[in-house]
């Protein structure tokens, strides 16, 4: 009985504790509730994230109009909202969710996007699209700085139509636009909106005087025909991290040394997205760069630069972001004369399952279009992983490359079908065997095998005249788990591509390396 | 058995004649170019007009159209069959702009057009009036601008070149004048006029009519002024007040500065010591006061509005209330009483006059003491633990007058 008596005492208290904890646990949340949104800083809008997600290219014609002469500070503020208004508005169309609409357009305009969105959202329609280039002019600005009136002409814009997963149509749209906006609470709202036909300028990309130039099929350098003899390079201890903290210019400058006394002619090197600043890019990575090509072209090497190293997103909001770290990167080696091309993204087609292979292509398409824009004097081409992509775009590129690790007793054969379709410069932009027989490959190749495979490839490659760039310059002690994954045996196999092994002792391979 | 295996031939050979033609169709389909006439001519509607896009397929097949206007881009369906028929909606009918459209199927696009929406003048007109800065300034060259915005009942911006009547009342003048719209909008800057006051504007287009605003015209900045000053005595008793009146503050066009303009005093007395005082104007006059010195004085007085204006300097006297008080030694000199301090009837000081000694010793100040008088008298003790007994000299000041006491002896 005794016992008994304890134990329901016990329960009692213990229950009476939880009721009490559960209490104040249930006021406390309550009153976080209460106190949410009304921090006083969030009123004015000043603590607004300003981190830049929408950055189409935007150029303003001139800020002369009749009413006030227009601020600088002003100008930042309404390119900021007016960008802002687009990016939001593209959201709203892709999710059919009205979110954010209220602090870019007036209570009157978000009105009839609430009808339009609303439509779409009926009809399970998604429209993803973006904005690439806008041209501002400043029609009118009033006396207390609270409206403007602005005209966005040769508007470019890029839409894919969704009905549920299944895309109905893609379209590049080019518009006009007058625009009024006013100052409410800190934001610049777009009052109208009306799509007009103002005048049309017609944009051609500049007249190609090219360093680099492609003349029926063959490809020319400073009117020499040019025969690439390449190798994909990464220093040997910092392998797909090139230009990151441990960046030496003097172990490059050996390497290339290397490189050019073994009779090559090309690199192929990486530039990573992320590491590069996205849409910001580093001022130090681009000196490092700079340095790496200003070294390649005393030593007559010429640059196949790979952009989007690592890039994976594609999404059409995403588009601006990398238009302007190709921009920055690109125009600040457009009179460079160590650049033969501008590789786009390694692999791609290795997205096209995850991603959606309209949602890549698509990327590409507008990406050739925009490094022809900043740079006409050099080549552009997209390093696709397999013989069979290799058509794809080969309209837009200038030179098709593609890798080719498959079986070599297949590979004239697949050449030869490629070349028979494809009219431009096809470049094997990598190739190679891993010397990896070892622990994690006890049936892998030796390096006897891996000069073997060498040999006889360069003497396909000099059978039909291929351009070459091989898989790779060294043995690396360390490869980066993005590149191959975690598992031991792959990194292991990523790790014996090269030509030079660990010790920086030549392998057999290397006798073979340009013949 | 019979009737099974006729049933089972009779499905195969219908399940093969269904998928010979429907393979047949696809291929046609496939092999045919799908060609397209547009069969609506219209190019130009105007807002609350429906808008039907007909078009006419050589073949049958699912086509849609994808619209993209000022707010953004729709998909509109359509039935099967070879003609298309599209009704477009009628918030997309209803704004005004370009509209251009894609007609799709099958992801290919088949036909490519452009209508133009424009507003609808026969609707009524809407208004909306921004005008800005709220206040300017009197003088004729500070200015307000009213931007009038008229829109469609569709809030469609009219189109350029449409009138606005724009009107503003200020005391007894009314103006009116009509702009031509351009950029969605007309806009005009009222320049103020020489007088201040408040300026009522008002805007109409067609028939309707725009509600009241008004801006407030604030005088310039006032012009130099004069100060006078009031007081009851002129006796430097430290207890009356005098006060400084300013004159009427104006403009250069003679308005009056709106009250609350800060009027700064300043006074140098003799010793060149600045005293200040301020006063705030009500009807354009400020006043400002101060007690009067418990000496005899001379003040110079001016006054500033800061940075905008000045008056001119007045000087003031003082004169003293008394020439003399009485000074009584008791207690073996420890204890001091000053006074009784007349004033210049022979009144009693009112309670509250400064009076100060000073006590040296040797040749060297050791103390200072200082207490105001009550019913005119001022007693002063120097106590026996902090004055030992010895000759001291004690210097008196009340009301500007000084006396001194050579050799005190304190036992």
């Amino acid at each position: 009985m005794g016992w008994n008596r304890n134990i329901y005492r016990s329960l009692i208290i213990i229950s009476f504790i939880g009721i009490i904890i559960l209490m104040l646990f249930g006021i406390s949340q309550t009153l976080s509730y209460l106190n949410t949104g009304a921090d006083r800083s969030s009123m004015l809008h000043l603590a607004l994230q300003k981190e830049q997600v929408y950055l189409p290219k935007v150029k303003w014609e001139d800020t002369i109009n009749p009413g006030r002469p227009m601020e600088k500070q002003t100008l930042l503020e309404i390119e900021q909202d007016y960008l802002n208004a687009w990016y939001i508005r593209n959201v709203a169309y892709q999710t059919n969710k009205t979110q954010g609409i209220d602090d870019y357009y007036t209570e009157s305009a978000r009105k009839h996007l609430a009808k339009s969105i609303g439509y779409n959202k009926k009809k399970n329609i998604a429209i993803h699209s973006t904005t690439t280039t806008h041209n501002i002019a400043l029609d009118f600005y009033s006396a207390d700085g609270q409206l403007a009136v602005i005209t966005d002409t040769n508007v470019k814009e890029y839409k894919r139509v969704y009905h549920s997963k299944e895309m109905l149509l893609e379209t590049h749209l080019k518009s006009d636009y007058q625009i009024m906006l006013l100052l409410e609470d800190g934001f610049w709202r777009i009052r109208h909106i009306v799509k007009e036909k103002k005048y049309n300028i017609s944009d051609s990309i500049a007249k190609r005087n090219g360093i680099v130039k492609v003349i029926d099929g063959k490809i020319f350098i400073e009117d020499k025909e040019y025969q690439i003899k390449g190798i994909n390079y990464y220093p040997q201890k910092t392998p797909w991290d090139m230009f990151g903290d441990k960046f030496d210019i003097d172990v490059i400058a050996k390497d290339f040394d290397i490189i050019t006394n073994a009779g090559l002619n090309t690199i192929r090197i990486f530039v990573p997205y992320e590491g590069f600043g996205k849409a910001e890019v580093k001022t130090e990575k681009l000196e490092k760069l700079r340095e790496v090509l200003d070294v390649a072209e005393t030593k007559s090497l010429k640059v196949i630069v790979t952009l989007f190293d690592f890039y994976g997103d594609y999404s059409v909001l995403d588009w601006t972001l990398t238009h302007r770290h190709a921009e920055q990167i690109v125009s600040a080696f457009t009179d460079h004369n160590a650049i033969l091309a501008w590789d786009i993204k390694n692999e791609p087609n290795l997205d096209f399952d995850t991603r959606g292979k309209e949602k890549v292509l698509a990327w590409l398409k507008e990406m050739i279009h925009q490094i022809k824009q900043f740079d006409p004097n050099h080549l552009v081409t997209i390093g696709w992983s397999d013989t069979k992509s290799a058509s794809l775009l080969q309209n837009e590129v200038d030179i098709i490359s593609f890798h080719y690790y498959l079986d070599i007793n297949t590979f004239s054969e697949a050449y030869t079908m490629m070349n028979t379709k494809i009219k431009k410069p096809i470049v094997l932009q990598e190739f190679g065997l891993s010397s990896n027989r070892g622990f994690w490959s006890p049936f892998g190749p030796s390096e006897k095998e891996q000069a073997n495979y060498y040999k006889q490839f360069q003497q396909i490659i000099r059978q039909q005249n291929i351009h070459y760039v091989s898989w790779t310059l060294y043995d690396f002690e360390e490869v980066p788990s993005t590149v191959v994954g975690k598992l031991p045996w792959r990194k292991h196999k990523q790790k014996h591509f090269g030509f030079i092994d660990r010790d920086g002792n030549k392998k057999q391979a290397f006798e073979y390396i340009n013949k | 058995m019979k009737l099974r295996k006729k049933h089972i031939i009779l499905l195969l050979l219908g399940s093969l004649i269904c998928v010979i033609s429907i393979a047949f169709t696809t291929v046609l389909q496939k092999t045919d170019e799908v060609s397209v006439v547009l069969l609506t001519k219209e190019k130009v509607f105007e807002a609350e007009n429906p808008i039907v896009l007909d078009f006419k397929l050589n073949i049958s097949a699912k086509t849609q159209l994808f619209v993209h206007s000022s707010f953004g881009s729709n998909v509109i369906g359509s039935d099967v069959g070879n003609t298309a028929h599209f009704i477009i909606p009628e918030f997309i009918a209803n704004k005004k702009g370009v509209l251009s459209y894609i007609l799709f199927g099958e992801s290919v696009s088949l036909y490519e057009g452009k209508i133009h929406i424009i507003p609808n003048t026969k609707t009524k007109v809407c208004i909306e009036t921004y005008i800005g800065p709220p206040s300017i300034i009197a003088g004729g060259w500070d200015y307000t601008m009213q931007v009038v915005i008229p829109t469609d009942a569709y809030d469609n911006p009219l189109p350029d070149s449409t009138d606005i009547l724009i009107k503003h009342q200020f005391l007894d003048i009314e103006k009116e004048r009509i702009l031509k719209s351009k950029d969605m909008m007309g806009w005009a800057n009222i320049f103020s006029y020489a007088q201040s006051g408040r300026m009522a504007l008002f805007s109409k287009v067609e028939k309707t009519v725009s509600k009241e605003t008004s801006i407030e015209v604030f005088p310039w900045l006032p012009k130099d002024f004069k100060i006078s000053s009031n007081r009851k005595h002129s006796y430097a008793d430290g207890n009356q007040v005098t006060e400084f009146i300013t004159s009427v503050l104006k403009d250069e066009y003679g308005n009056v500065v709106s009250d609350g303009s800060l009027v700064e005093f300043i006074i140098k007395d003799t010793k060149g010591v600045l005293l200040h005082t301020q006063g705030s104007t009500i009807n354009g006059r400020a006043i400002a006061k101060i007690l009067h010195p418990d000496h005899k004085e001379t003040w110079q007085v001016s006054a500033y509005v800061q940075g905008m204006a000045a008056s001119d300097t007045i000087t003031l006297d003082y004169t003293p209330v008394i020439d003399d008080f009485e000074v009584e030694f008791n207690q073996s000199n420890r204890k001091i009483k000053v006074g009784p301090l007349v004033s210049f009837m022979g009144q009693l000081i009112p309670d509250g006059a400064i009076v100060k000694i000073d006590i040296f010793k040797g040749n060297k100040k050791i103390d200072t003491k200082v207490t105001t008088s009550s019913e005119g008298i001022v007693r002063f003790l120097l106590p026996e633990g902090f004055y030992v007994s010895g000759n001291y000299d004690i210097q008196i000041k009340a009301l500007g007058i000084q006396k001194e006491f050579k050799n005190i002896i304190l036992k």
